[in-house]
């Protein structure tokens, strides 16, 4: 389908007015700006199911755009769509968790085609338990504070430091020893 | 969002970190994907604006189609031969539609004076008739003291001075 040009350049409070009149580009515009980060993010936080990143993106777009009038603009609407894309993440890998009998085949494929200590660390932290591996993606990756954490995931403040703590030392554990040992 | 308590010893972790990479690629068809998911859910059917223009207009023709008819009932009820032909009418219902009948004859012996350009006998005799059938009905149903009785003796000469045997003739 040709569409009109729309400016790419258009912020995000005039595509969603667009979007939500009814314009298409404008929400194509905004797929096409935010998709990719938060593709990333929710790989990661997919850990050893990120084969199932293009399903949950899609379930976080199509929960974003019904959500869509909520949003106030309080906070930046990649903020906003990846705090909805941690809810949808966190339901799929509760719906999902039978299926741990794939990790070890997945952890042979590497989330990114980076340095060898960058392929270690992404396998470090997809070998680690769901919650460790959500809360340190969050806070060392993406830069949520540990209050952010604890309302996204519904944990006190002090339990976010915590799991943050062990993570790390799990991780600080795995880089010397290998991932493939940890794993 | 901003990073906050990393240990001295984490600085190895943090660097690697910040070497990850922060996006990845989109397949091909994923945008078309989920605008198809989204056209499905009714998202780019309609705009909204066009919409709301239009139910409003609907809205108005609906308004005004629903206060003629209103009006035009109203109107309708509310009419001399309406209330003649209601069974359910009031004390102070008939008193008033008496009245309006009284006016609407007095209306339409004027009307018809009016339209005549000279003294016209048949417009008086048809005014006289129907006023005196007016009085003989009130003097049967007596509705007053003797007011119409006398009435009607005071006009019986000038509508029928030849025949006085002659019964009225009531319009109504």
């Amino acid at each position: 389908m040709t569409l009109p040009h729309l400016p790419f350049e258009l912020p995000d409070g005039a595509l969603i007015r667009r979007f939500l009149d009814g314009d298409e580009r404008a929400f194509r515009i905004l797929y096409e700006r935010h998709t990719p980060r938060l593709k990333m993010t929710l790989q990661r936080l997919l850990g050893t199911r990120r084969q199932d990143v293009d399903d949950v993106v899609q379930d976080t777009w199509l929960a974003g755009c019904r959500g869509l009038h909520g949003y106030r603009g309080d906070a930046k609407f990649s903020t906003w769509l990846t705090s909805i894309g941690v809810r949808t993440t966190l339901n799929h890998l509760e719906r999902r968790v039978d299926r741990d009998t794939e990790v070890l085949d997945e952890m042979s494929a590497p989330l990114t085609n980076g340095p060898a200590s960058t392929i270690d660390l992404e396998r470090a932290l997809a070998a680690l338990p769901d919650h460790q591996r959500v809360v340190v993606v969050l806070h060392d990756v993406e830069g949520f504070t540990h209050e952010e954490i604890g309302e996204q995931l519904g944990m006190a403040t002090g339990t976010s430091k915590a799991t943050l703590s062990r993570a790390r030392q799990a991780l600080r554990l795995a880089l010397s020893e290998g991932v493939s040992n940890a794993s | 969002m901003h990073h906050e308590d990393v240990p001295a010893g984490d600085e190895e972790l943090a660097r690697l970190f910040a070497e990850l990479p922060r996006t990845a690629s989109t397949g091909e068809g994923d945008t078309d994907r989920i605008v198809e998911r989204l056209r499905r859910e009714g998202f780019f059917q309609a705009r909204r604006r066009s919409f709301g223009w239009m139910l409003q207009a609907v809205a108005a023709v609906l308004v005004f189609l629903t206060g003629t008819f209103a009006g035009s009932r109203y109107a309708h009820r509310n009419s001399l031969e309406e209330m003649l032909d209601r069974k359910q009418l009031s004390v102070a219902d008939r008193v008033l539609l008496l009245q309006r009948a009284g006016s609407a004859y007095v209306r339409a012996a004027q009307s018809y004076a009016d339209a005549t350009a000279h003294v016209d006998s048949n417009a008086v005799e048809v005014a006289s008739r129907v006023l005196l059938g007016a009085a003989h009905a009130v003097a049967r149903s007596s509705l007053d003291a003797g007011l119409s009785e006398r009435l009607t003796t005071a006009m019986q000469p000038v509508v029928a001075p030849a025949s006085p045997a002659r019964k009225p003739i009531i319009w109504f």
